[in-house]
C-alpha cells in the first residue's frame, strides 16, 4: 500500500526522552483522562461540520479524539497527516454539547496542536505571518491601536475607496478581499477614550461595580461594541473599571498550539483583574477562553488554583443583564431579526437563551429563530483565514439557514460578526450584522432621546437568581 | 493558508484504479486516515482497512464492487459507523465503501405513505424532513440522530418506539441493491408491500451486510399519532419494576415505548450531558409512553400508573410538557455514550428474553457483574424484553478486556437459557459471532450459510461477520 509514513520534522531535539509508546514528546500533552471518556459512539458526527463536509472519520470528533489517543500509544506519530485532521477542526465545541458523554473534544485538540507546534514549528513566510499576528500584534495594545489607526485613515482618507477602485484588491486570495470588503469603521478605542478614568460611573442608582475585558480586535476594529457595552452597564446601575494591565485573552494563540503565549497572556490577566467581583466580556471566544484558564494550568497547581478563582469572576455581557436584572427599553425598534449563537456562547458556554431574551424585550422586534442556529458559521478565530476553503463552505452552510428576509442579524462575538459580514456580503443578502448589545444600547439612547425611561417608570426585568 | 498540502497521486495501481472510478478525492489510502476506519461502535476488535472510498452513486457503488469482486479482493459496506457488534470492521483488511455521500432524500410520497433515500441519509432527517406535513419514520434506534438508514437496514435497527411500531424490516418497502458480484437488482421496485414470491426484503434486512450492498431503499412512512403521553416511574426495587412491566403488557395496553434502566444506568446517564435529576437512590426507573388516537389514552395513562402503584412505586408522573418529554428521551437515548462519563469502556450486549423471565435473568445478570468483579449496567426496551447490559471495563487494566468479553457472552448464555435470543437490533457482526451456537446448532447455521453462499460465493463481501466458522474463530482470535 501506498503509506508514505514520513520522518519526523523536529527543529530541536525533545527536551527529554522517555520510555513510553507515547510519540509526545513534550509537556502538557494531550490528556488521556480526556479521551478515556470518549467511547466511541458517534453521537457526536453530525454536530460536526468538517464531517458533515468532508464525510471523512478523521475529520469527526470521535476520528479526532481517536487519532490523538493512538499517537499517545504509539500507533501514529505527530506528522503533517495527524496535524491535518487536528488543525482543520474549526474548534467549535458542537461536538462537546451532542457528546453524551461530555468528552473535551476542544481541550485535547487544543492540548495537541500544542504538541505539534513543538515537533513542527511553523516555517517560511507562514511562521513569518504566524508570529506577526500572535506574537508581535495581539498582545500589544499599542501596536495594535496603530493598526487601527492606519486602518482608519485607510477608511478615512479615501484610501480604501481608491484601492477598491483601482482594482489592487484583484491581486489579493479571495477570501482577503472578501474581509478587506467588509471590515468595519475604525472607531475610537474605549481603552484610549477612558484613560484617565479609573471607574467609569453608573448613568443610575449605582448597584455593582464590574470590570470589562476590551480585548485586542475588540477595542480596535469593534471599538463600538465595547461603548454599547459600557453604556448599557453603567445605564443599568454598574460602574464600570478597565483594568489597564489587561491583555489579549490568549484563546487565538491556544487555538494555534501557542500554549506556552497562551499562558503567558493568561497570567497577565488573572493578575489584571486580581482586585475585580465580575470580569465582563463581549466577545464569546475571549469569554470561553477566559473561563477555560484552568485548563491551561492543569500542570501547574499554583497557577491553576489562581485560575479557578478567576474563572468564577468571568461572565458574558447577556447572561450578566440577565442574572442581574436590566431595564427594559421603552422605545421600539421595528426590525425583523435572528439570532445566530456563538459557538464559544452556545457550546462553550452554555448560553443560548439569555441573549434571546435580551432580544426579545426590545418593543417591536420581531424575532425569527433560524435552523440550526447554533452551527459554526466558519470563523472560528482566524480559520477562516487559515483555512479558507473549509471556512467558505461552512459559511454557505450556515447562510442556507438564516431567514432570507431578516434585516438583522444578532450575535455575541467579533470573529462571527465579520464572517457573516462576508455571508450576508457573498449570498447577496441585505441584513446587518449587530451585537446584541449595541440593539439594546440603540434603545436605551433612544429612550434618553425621547425622555422615556427615566425613575419611576422604567420597568425593570428582574434579576435572576445565580 | 497555513496548512494546505497537495495531493500525492497514489502508487498501489488498487488505489489507482479505485481513484479513477470515484475521484481522487473520495478515496483514503494513508495510515493516518485509514486509523479512523479501524473500528465502529464496537471498539474490542480493530483492523486496517485498504482503503476507503466515498461513492456517490449507485453506479460507483458497483464499479468498486466488480473491481473488488474480479481482483479477489475483500470489501465491506459501512454508514456512520455507529454499529455496536462490529458488523464495519475490516477484519480481512477490506477496501470499505462508505455511503456516507450518498445522504439525499431522493423522493416522499405522502399519499402512498412512503419515502426513497439514499442509504446515507441519516435516521432522524427523515422524519425531521416530514415533520412538517405531520408525518414521522419509526424506527428509532437510540442513535438515530447520526446513524444512517442503510446502516439501519443491514443491522435491523430497533428502538424504543419498535414496541408497537416494529423494527426496521416492517418499515422496508423496497430496495435497491449491488450484489457481490457488481449487479445492480431492485427488490420491488414499486414499493408495494408483500409482494408475491420469496421475501427478498426479509432476507436483505438484517443481513449485516453480508449479501449486498443496499444503495436505495423507499421506507414506510407513518402519520404522527393524535395524542401522545410519557411516564415515568420510580422503583426502589427491581423485580417490582419487572413485575410491573409484566403487568402493563398483560393488562393488554400496548404502550409506544416501554423503557427500564437500573441503578447504575441511571448514575451513568446523570453524569452525562443530559441528565434529568433522577433520585440516587432508586434500583430502577420505567420509561413507559402511550400514543394513539386521544381518546383512551388517558385511561391507558391512568392504568398504567395503577399498576406501578400495585407493584409499591416510589413516584410516578406524567410529563407536563414536550419539553420534559423530551428531556426524559434525551437522557434515555443517550444512555450509551453516557457511560463514557462513569467507565473509559463498555460493551453493550443485545439479549432477548421472554418478559416474563424479566426478574430471574436480572437476578442472573447481577450474578454475572459479582463473579466477574465489572459493573454492569441495565439500560433497556423492557416492554419487548429487548435487553441491553451495559459491561463497564477499564481496557488499560490487563485482563479486563476479556473479562468484559465473558461477562458479556454470560449474559447472553443466561438469556439463551431462558429460551431467549442473543441479540434484538444491534446484530451479531463479530461480536456475538461465537454466541450463534447458543441458539443455533450446527446443521443451522450451515443451512443459513448456505444461503450466503447463493448471494455471496467467494465470501469477499463482509467475510467473518454473522456465522462462526472453524476458521474464523481463530481468525478473530488472532485479532484480538
Amino acid at each position: 500500500m501506498a503509506v508514505e509514513m514520513k520522518e519526523q520534522q523536529t527543529n530541536n531535539e525533545p527536551p527529554c526522552t522517555s520510555n513510553s509508546l507515547s510519540n509526545y514528546l513534550w509537556d502538557d500533552h494531550p490528556d488521556e483522562e480526556k479521551w478515556a471518556d470518549c467511547v466511541h459512539c458517534g453521537m457526536c458526527l453530525e454536530s460536526c461540520p468538517t464531517y458533515l463536509e468532508t464525510g471523512q472519520e478523521q475529520h469527526s470528533p470521535r476520528g479526532r479524539v481517536h487519532l490523538i489517543k493512538s499517537v499517545a500509544e504509539g500507533k501514529l506519530e505527530v506528522n503533517e497527516h495527524f496535524m491535518d485532521p487536528v488543525f482543520q477542526c474549526l474548534d467549535c465545541r458542537a461536538c462537546t454539547t451532542a457528546c453524551p458523554a461530555d468528552v473535551d473534544v476542544g481541550g485535547l485538540i487544543e492540548e495537541a496542536r500544542g504538541q505539534i507546534r513543538q515537533a513542527m514549528p511553523l516555517k517560511g513566510w507562514k511562521g513569518v505571518v504566524s508570529r506577526l499576528f500572535l506574537k508581535d500584534l495581539f498582545p500589544h495594545k499599542n501596536r495594535l491601536n496603530g493598526v487601527g489607526g492606519i486602518l482608519k485613515f485607510y477608511q478615512k482618507s479615501g484610501l480604501q475607496k481608491a484601492v477598491r477602485k483601482s482594482g489592487a484588491l484583484k491581486v489579493m486570495p479571495k477570501h482577503l478581499v472578501e474581509m478587506e470588503s467588509i471590515m468595519p469603521p475604525i472607531q475610537q478605542s474605549v481603552q484610549k477614550k477612558y484613560k484617565d478614568v479609573d471607574v467609569i460611573p453608573a448613568s443610575s442608582k449605582p448597584k455593582a461595580r464590574v470590570a470589562m475585558l476590551t480585548g485586542c480586535i475588540m477595542d480596535v476594529m469593534f471599538a463600538d461594541i465595547n461603548q454599547s457595552t459600557i453604556n448599557v452597564l453603567t445605564y443599568n446601575g454598574n460602574e464600570v473599571v478597565l483594568p489597564k494591565n489587561q491583555t489579549c485573552c490568549g484563546a487565538l494563540h491556544v487555538h494555534a498550539g501557542d500554549r506556552g503565549t497562551g499562558k503567558k497572556l493568561a497570567k497577565q490577566n488573572i493578575e489584571a483583574f486580581r482586585d475585580a467581583e465580575k470580569v465582563i466580556v463581549n466577545a464569546a471566544g475571549c469569554g470561553c477562553a477566559l473561563k477555560e484558564y484552568p485548563e491551561l494550568f492543569r500542570n501547574d497547581p499554583e497557577w491553576k488554583e489562581k485560575a479557578e478563582e478567576f474563572t468564577k469572576k468571568v461572565e458574558d455581557i447577556s447572561k450578566y443583564l440577565y442574572d442581574t436584572g436590566y431595564e427594559k427599553p421603552h422605545s421600539k425598534l421595528n426590525k425583523r431579526i435572528t439570532y445566530h449563537d456563538a459557538c464559544h456562547l452556545a457550546h462553550g458556554q452554555g448560553i443560548r437563551h439569555e441573549p434571546r431574551k435580551l432580544l426579545n424585550d426590545i418593543n417591536g422586534v420581531e424575532y425569527v429563530e433560524q435552523p440550526n442556529a447554533d452551527m459554526c458559521c466558519g470563523s472560528a478565530g482566524i480559520y477562516n483565514i487559515t483555512n479558507p476553503e473549509m471556512a467558505g463552505a461552512v459559511l454557505e452552510r450556515k447562510m442556507e439557514n438564516v431567514p432570507r428576509d431578516v434585516e438583522m442579524i444578532s450575535m455575541g462575538n467579533p470573529g462571527c460578526m465579520l464572517q457573516m459580514a462576508i455571508g450576508v456580503q457573498k449570498y447577496g443578502r441585505r441584513a446587518e450584522i449587530v451585537h446584541t448589545v449595541q440593539l439594546l444600547d440603540w434603545a436605551y439612547q433612544q429612550d434618553q432621546k425621547n425622555g422615556l425611561g427615566t425613575s419611576d417608570d422604567k420597568q425593570t426585568i428582574a434579576a435572576r437568581e445565580g | 493558508m497555513f496548512f494546505t498540502k497537495k495531493k500525492k497521486t497514489p502508487r498501489d495501481p488498487t488505489i489507482e484504479h479505485l481513484a479513477d472510478i470515484v475521484g481522487k478525492k473520495s478515496i483514503l489510502y494513508k495510515k493516518e486516515d485509514l486509523l479512523s476506519y479501524d473500528c465502529d461502535g464496537f471498539t474490542i476488535h480493530k483492523a486496517i482497512p485498504k482503503a476507503v472510498v466515498f461513492p456517490k452513486d449507485t453506479a460507483e457503488v458497483a464499479a468498486v464492487v466488480k473491481y473488488c469482486s474480479a481482483h479477489k479482493m475483500p470489501f465491506l459496506a459501512r454508514g456512520a459507523g455507529t454499529g455496536l457488534s462490529g458488523g464495519a470492521i475490516p477484519l480481512n483488511g477490506e477496501v470499505i465503501i462508505s455511503l456516507v455521500k450518498m445522504k439525499n432524500l431522493l423522493s416522499v410520497d405522502f399519499e402512498n405513505r412512503q419515502a426513497v433515500v439514499q442509504p446515507g441519509f441519516v435516521n432522524l432527517k427523515l422524519t425531521n424532513s416530514i415533520a412538517d406535513k405531520g408525518y414521522y419514520y419509526a424506527p428509532d434506534p437510540s442513535s438515530q440522530y447520526v446513524c444512517t438508514i442503510g446502516g439501519n437496514v443491514a443491522e435491523n435497527a430497533g428502538g424504543a418506539h419498535c414496541l408497537k411500531y416494529g423494527v426496521t424490516t416492517n418499515h422496508i418497502l423496497g430496495l435497491e441493491v449491488v450484489l457481490p458480484d457488481g449487479e445492480i437488482i431492485e427488490i420491488s421496485e414499486n414499493g408495494l408491500p408483500d409482494a408475491p414470491g420469496y421475501d427478498l426484503l426479509g432476507l436483505l434486512t438484517g443481513s449485516e451486510g453480508t449479501l449486498g450492498i443496499v444503495t436505495k431503499i423507499t421506507v414506510r412512512i407513518l402519520k404522527n399519532p393524535e395524542g401522545k403521553q410519557t411516564v415515568l416511574a420510580y422503583f426502589d426495587d427491581v423485580e417490582n419494576g419487572s413485575q410491573a412491566v409484566s403487568d402493563i403488557i398483560s393488562a393488554g395496553i400496548v404502550p409506544a415505548a416501554l423503557e427500564m434502566m437500573d441503578k447504575t444506568a441511571i448514575e451513568g446517564v446523570e453524569a452525562g450531558t443530559y441528565p434529568v435529576g433522577h433520585p440516587d437512590d432508586i434500583e430502577a426507573l420505567l420509561l413507559i409512553e402511550v400514543d394513539g388516537i386521544i381518546t383512551g389514552i388517558a385511561e391507558q395513562i391512568e392504568e398504567i400508573m395503577n399498576v406501578c402503584r400495585r407493584w409499591n412505586v416510589r413516584e410516578v408522573k406524567v410529563a407536563e410538557s414536550e419539553e420534559e418529554r423530551g428531556r426524559w428521551w434525551a437522557n434515555r437515548k443517550t444512555g450509551f455514550g453516557a457511560m463514557g462519563a462513569i467507565s473509559p469502556d463498555y460493551l453493550v450486549q443485545d439479549g432477548v428474553i421472554p418478559r416474563s423471565k424479566l426478574p430471574e435473568v436480572l437476578r442472573n445478570i447481577r450474578k454475572i457483574s459479582e463473579e466477574s468483579e465489572l459493573r454492569i449496567a441495565n439500560i433497556f426496551h423492557a416492554g419487548d424484553g429487548n435487553l441491553h447490559p451495559l459491561i463497564l471495563f477499564d481496557s488499560r487494566k490487563p485482563g479486563e478486556t476479556e473479562k468484559a468479553l465473558k461477562a458479556g457472552s454470560d449474559c447472553l448464555k443466561a438469556c439463551a437459557d431462558v429460551g431467549g435470543s442473543i441479540t434484538g437490533e444491534h446484530g451479531v457482526g463479530i461480536e456475538k459471532i461465537e454466541e450463534m451456537r447458543f441458539i443455533f446448532t450446527e446443521e443451522e447455521l450451515e443451512a443459513q450459510t448456505n444461503v450466503r453462499d447463493v448471494f455471496n460465493p467467494d465470501g469477499l463481501l463482509n467475510s467473518g461477520k454473522l456465522f462462526p466458522t472453524p476458521s474464523r474463530c481463530m481468525d478473530v482470535k488472532k485479532v484480538m
